[in-house]
């Protein structure tokens, strides 16, 4: 497989930043849902998907990502995204993914929402 | 198809899963000349693999040994990808607009985005079936068409 996802959560105060590096499609779910349960491990009251390194998102990584979002919102925890390329902040604008998480453009801003969850 | 219309590339693609990126590698290797702008090459690239794996798995139903067929086309105005699959007994279903409200309250798989997306990223989408094949035709107006994006 060309470039099989990897997840590496990062817990700080009450945020859970997953760093996403690879591909979100099918070979995904598994990294993802590990991602996922050890960020809610740390009962943060924010998870922040990191998609600086993300090459390429399909319509099941899609599905994977509305499935995290779901997961979340019956814990109550809020939902945000960062370091989407301009293609995918279109993919995510057309499927109205961003209507129900923040989105935070770059690096510098997504440590500040951070610090302030 | 009209006679302006030009073939840049034919080619095929064992039915195994992940092929789609090959699929996407290889339409923007065959546009390449043509200097499309970066946006709609994105757009062409995503909606080309949801295209291919819809191919790949509803299609020929990863059977391996059959082949998806993609072709990539030009006119003076715009691009078209031709991906024909072996499903030709079934239909392909419309595109509907995902309910993402009931996917996120739990009412609805989260899956289903596929033909969704390819409507919203290409400018046509044309399918044609005969008993053994489905054809899903992508058409790409090579510039930018002027309604906001």
């Amino acid at each position: 497989m060309a470039n099989e996802l990897t997840a590496a959560v990062q817990l700080s105060a009450g945020a859970a930043v997953i760093d996403l590096k690879g591909e979100i499609n099918a070979f995904a779910e598994s990294a993802m849902n590990a991602a996922y349960a050890q960020a809610m491990q740390s009962k943060p009251s924010s998870i922040m998907l990191n998609f600086h390194s993300v090459d390429y998102i399909n319509s099941t990584g899609i599905a994977l990502i509305v499935s995290l979002m779901a997961q979340a919102r019956k814990s109550g925890v809020k939902f945000m995204a960062t370091g989407l390329s301009p293609h995918y902040l279109e993919i995510f604008k057309i499927t109205r993914l961003v209507d129900f998480m923040t989105i935070v453009p770059d690096a510098a801003s997504a440590a500040s929402v951070v610090a302030k969850t | 198809m009209d006679p302006q219309w030009t073939t840049l590339k034919e080619f095929s693609l064992p039915s195994e899963r992940g092929n789609e990126r090959q699929a996407m590698t290889q339409v923007a290797d065959a546009v390449k000349e043509l200097g499309l702008p970066a946006a709609r090459l994105e757009k062409l690239k995503t909606a080309v693999a949801e295209a291919t794996m819809n191919a790949l798995e509803h299609g020929n139903k990863f059977h391996a040994d059959v082949p998806v067929l993609i072709k990539v086309l030009t006119s003076p105005d715009a691009v078209a990808v031709q991906i024909t699959d072996h499903g030709g007994e079934q239909n392909i279903p419309e595109a509907e607009t995902p309910d993402l409200e009931a996917k996120l309250a739990g009412m609805q798989t989260p899956r289903g985005w596929g033909l969704f997306l390819i409507k919203n990223l290409v400018d046509e989408m044309n399918v044609t079936s005969d008993e053994k094949h489905h054809t899903v035709e992508l058409i790409l107006k090579r510039t930018e068409v002027n309604h906001g994006e």
